[in-house]
């Protein structure tokens, strides 16, 4: 069921997961609907979604805290569907982590060894182990509130991992930090993934945590997943139009395709990747630091209107443009040298043919 | 007394206020005096008499000691107050836990279960269990019709019946300490004792059960301490081998006259409770389990590992055996709990039921329905007349209770000063210490400005009383008034009249209703206090029902006892209606 991998020369413990066909109901409504996964061993993968969109429902399944109405789990080839959790054998961190109050860090690391009835001596020597592997040998003996968020999180981590588990399931474990912590914690938890090789099944609502730290991202919405793919394609390459608006800023054209070339508000023909199949109505999807604002036209074409705004925002500048028709766009240029626009000044919107993407939903 | 007291209460505050007293802290003087009067200085007074003021002396003690009465007295109590004790945590323990952990209904059903008997008074709940275990009551005539018994079995005027209806007064106070503590227990650290690898049982063990510790120890000392000075109960229903301390004192003070001897017995049992509340102080900052919380559950005292590496054994090893225990999907621990609590509620059901008998006997099932038991009461001039004596004393003790209690709760909440944790004692010591002690010891002052056996008397031991809730239920609504409201209000113009009538007033208003009828109902279900204050001159409800259950088992009790318990009803229901009215 399980297998090892070799990482830095070592051995570890790791498994991939499957989830065929969950569906889980509460009431009347559909907390997760009919949701296909498959995790490889090793991989980091990111279920991304708003609040209620079924991505902690469908991790919480994983865990074995709640039940699927249908479908099945997988761990390697075994079926754990309807195995209690502390059967699961899966390593957990939770939102605030839920370290144990009465006992010291010791103790608490010591906790899922205790309840394998593992020999005193054993348990000993591990705890050590892992606590010097995330520096906190030292404060062993410290109770949880005597330590700080990042601390905590380190003990939340060696508690998790210290029974070798081959997957480790992460649920918003920075969701209640500060934004300077969080990215610092962000790089720790990169680190640790590339050190110990586990499986890593992340829940985040955060797009660019989901972006920096994984393999692949799964896109939730209403207990759906709306797109699985690796951070760079979410981006580039959104399935539709959740996943376009979700996950960073975008632009949306609505379009009229038409034999083979797309048609803009006006009537305009727009720059965009080929297209092939029948006429119809779509939405042209261009991110702001591809769309580019310049006094003519291009020879492939753009939107007419004015600059309508400006914005400094530090590293770029957010130029608003309103087209003849009143489409509102927003183009972000980076401050790399002084450009000489204003605002009311007439110009052409307009980016390179394979930056944008049609979305037809 | 204060001193060791104020200890206690300093724990549960670590951080030092600003030295000297703010505005706000004013407003504490007229309840802490009216406090210090009718409270501290009557205890003095009692021990004073104990040593035999002016000519002091320690025979009264030592004649406890040498009087193998007293001595068998206090074995007595002891037996009865730890078997009490003990049954109760048995029992309220898994009705504490489903209350925690349970569904929505489940929860509703079982604090129904819970908070109706708590605000029933005791003499009609020890009415209910006359009922039920009396030679002919409707245990025996059940158990008769069965044909498991061939004769009325003695239930009552026993160990058996004391400890019985006992059981069944304290244990909602039990609970509610235990359902505070567990329900701040994050549920999300038993998922991560799974997650880890403990079963349900082990994560029980080495999780759920050393946190809730605190709750445990905290109930069970209040629910020993009530036992301890408990009274109506005991007096109603145990027989003559049970006597308590409590009777001993009322027998010594209102029969014998003997005030010297019967402030002795107070003293120890005074003694007794302090130590008690000192020793648990250590434990626990008790004035949280009261509902006085000014910040997060003490997390020093969650940490202590009382017997946690013991459990922790117990867990790791009942892991082991997880794989062959039947697994009943954790259903076991709600279907106990709701038996236990339907048994909490039977007898005042009962006894309703059996107040519209048309029969004046009680008999079971009824023979026919009829209102005569409630007519009886309403056209009978002695309980018309006691209703309306009833009324104007709680009417007088509110009035002061909600007036005192509001001002002190507004300085507690908004006021600094040195000393409050010692203000925080002496506010809710009336509801600690044992009401017997407290009304012999107003009893000694009142008797001294001739107040004694006049309604205002008697209102001013409900007021001190009643206080404590008053504060509590207040100060718990002000937690959730942001000085901010009032700060706008001033920006936007208002003078402090205008902010206290326009924001103040609103917001707090529907918890000083709450408060006042908590206030009235602690007065109007009293009968301790008219007892002792009454000196026979005042004939209130309680004190009327209490004579009559002495008497004979009249029915028409029943049907004040139906009336009192819908009361009640009444307030909790209001109560809770006005609280979600605030929320929305």
């Amino acid at each position: 069921m399980l297998m090892k991998a070799t990482v830095n020369g070592t051995d570890v413990t790791t498994a991939g997961i499957t989830l065929h066909n969950l569906q889980k109901r509460y009431g009347s409504a559909m907390a997760v609907d009919d949701v296909s996964l498959s995790v490889s061993p090793g991989e980091f993968i990111s279920l991304l979604g708003p609040s209620g969109s079924g991505k902690t429902t469908t991790l919480m399944m994983i865990a074995g805290f709640e039940m699927p109405d249908s479908g099945r789990v997988l761990l390697g080839e075994k079926d754990i569907t309807r195995l209690p959790p502390h059967r699961r054998e899966l390593g957990v961190i939770f939102q605030n982590y839920a370290l144990f109050p009465h006992m010291t860090v010791a103790e608490n690391v010591a906790y899922p060894l205790r309840m394998r009835r593992m020999a005193k001596a054993e348990i000993e020597t591990r705890v050590h182990r892992i606590l010097d592997q995330v520096h906190l040998g030292a404060l062993a003996s410290r109770y949880p509130h005597q330590m700080s968020g990042g601390q905590q999180q380190r003990v939340a981590i060696a508690r998790a991992l210290v029974f070798d588990p081959p997957v480790l399931l992460l649920d918003e474990p920075l969701g209640a930090l500060d934004k300077k912590l969080r990215e610092h914690l962000r790089n720790e938890i990169k680190t640790l993934h590339k050190e110990v090789g586990k499986t890593m099944i992340y829940v985040t609502h955060d797009q660019d945590e989901a972006l920096a730290m994984s393999d692949r991202v799964a896109v939730m919405h209403e207990g759906r997943i709306r797109q699985v793919s690796a951070p760079k394609d979410i981006y580039r390459r959104p399935a539709d139009l959740f996943v376009a608006g979700f996950v960073g800023e975008v632009n949306l054209i609505p379009v009229k395709l038409k034999s083979g070339i797309v048609h803009g508000p006006a009537g305009e023909s727009l720059p965009s990747p080929p297209w092939q199949d029948a006429d119809r109505d779509a939405t042209l999807c261009v991110r702001p630091e591809h769309l580019r604002l310049e006094a003519s036209a291009g020879s492939s074409g753009g939107i007419q209107g004015r600059i309508s705004g400006m914005t400094f925002v530090g590293d770029a500048t957010i130029l608003e443009f309103r087209s003849e028709t009143g489409l509102q766009l927003l183009s972000k240029v980076l401050n790399v040298s002084d450009h000489s626009m204003e605002v009311g000044d007439p110009c052409v919107a307009s980016w390179v043919a394979n930056d944008a993407t049609i979305l037809t939903d | 007394m204060a001193g060791t007291m104020s200890s206690m209460a300093i724990k549960g505050r670590a951080q030092s206020s600003r030295p000297w007293p703010t505005p706000w802290a004013w407003l504490l003087l007229p309840g802490s005096v009216f406090l210090v009067v009718l409270f501290v200085v009557p205890l003095t007074g009692l021990l004073l008499l104990a040593f035999g003021m002016p000519n002091w002396t320690l025979a009264n003690f030592s004649r406890i000691g040498d009087t193998p009465v007293y001595l068998t007295v206090m074995r007595n109590t002891l037996e009865i107050s730890v078997t009490v004790t003990a049954l109760a945590f048995v029992l309220s323990y898994p009705i504490a836990y489903a209350l925690t952990t349970g569904g929505m209904v489940l929860r509703t059903f079982l604090l129904i279960g819970v908070v109706l008997p708590y605000f029933t008074s005791t003499l009609a709940r020890t009415f209910a269990w006359i009922v039920l275990l009396g030679r002919n009551g409707v245990v025996n005539q059940f158990l008769l019709e069965l044909g498991w018994v061939s004769q009325p079995i003695p239930l009552l005027y026993n160990r058996f019946g004391v400890i019985l209806g006992m059981t069944h007064i304290v244990m909602p106070m039990m609970i509610l300490p235990m359902y505070t503590v567990m329900s701040s227990i994050d549920p999300k650290l038993m998922r991560a004792a799974k997650a880890n690898g403990a079963s349900p049982l082990a994560a029980f063990l080495t999780i759920f059960l050393p946190l809730s510790l605190p709750g445990l120890i905290a109930g069970i000392l209040l629910v020993f301490i009530y036992c301890l000075g408990f009274y109506i109960t005991p007096a109603l229903m145990g027989g003559l081998s049970d006597v308590m301390i409590t009777m001993a004192i009322s027998s010594q003070i209102l029969e014998q006259l003997n005030w010297n001897f019967g402030a002795a017995l107070s003293v120890v049992l005074l003694l007794a409770v302090l130590s008690l509340l000192w020793i648990g102080s250590r434990f626990f900052p008790i004035e949280q389990l009261l509902g006085f919380s000014d910040g997060k559950l003490g997390l020093s005292v969650t940490r202590r590992q009382l017997g946690a590496k013991m459990l922790m054994r117990i867990g790791s090893a009942a892991n082991a055996l997880d794989r062959w225990l039947p697994s009943m999907r954790g259903r076991s621990v709600p279907i106990l709990a709701s038996c236990l609590a339907v048994l909490l509620l039977l007898p005042v059901l009962i006894v309703a039921y059996l107040s519209f008998s048309a029969s004046s006997y009680f008999v079971f099932p009824l023979p026919g329905y009829s209102l005569r038991n409630y007519e009886a009461f309403l056209f009978d001039t002695l309980w018309v007349r006691a209703t309306f004596t009833s009324i104007r004393i709680a009417l007088m003790a509110v009035a002061m209770a909600t007036a005192l209690g509001a001002m002190l709760a507004f300085g507690l909440s908004r006021g600094a000063m040195p000393g409050r944790g010692a203000m925080i004692a002496l506010l809710l010591s009336p509801i600690i210490m044992p009401t017997v002690i407290v009304a012999v010891a107003t009893y000694f002052l009142l008797a001294r400005w001739g107040l004694q056996g006049t309604e205002f008397g008697l209102a001013l031991g409900h007021a001190v009383h009643a206080i404590p809730y008053v504060v509590v239920i207040v100060v718990a609504n002000l937690r959730d008034l942001n000085p901010s409201y009032e700060r706008a209000a001033r920006s936007l113009g208002a003078g402090p009249w205008a902010t206290m009538r326009t924001i103040v007033a609103p917001l707090v208003l529907p918890a000083l209703i709450v408060a006042s009828f908590f206030a009235f109902l602690a007065s109007f279900d009293d009968v301790v206090y008219v007892l002792f204050l009454g000196i026979g001159k005042i004939t209130t409800l309680p004190m009327r029902m209490w004579e009559g259950i002495r008497q004979d088992i009249s029915p028409t009790i029943a049907a004040v006892a139906t009336l009192q318990m819908l009361f009640a009803t009444i307030v909790i229901v209001v109560g809770t209606l006005l609280r979600r009215q605030k929320k929305t």
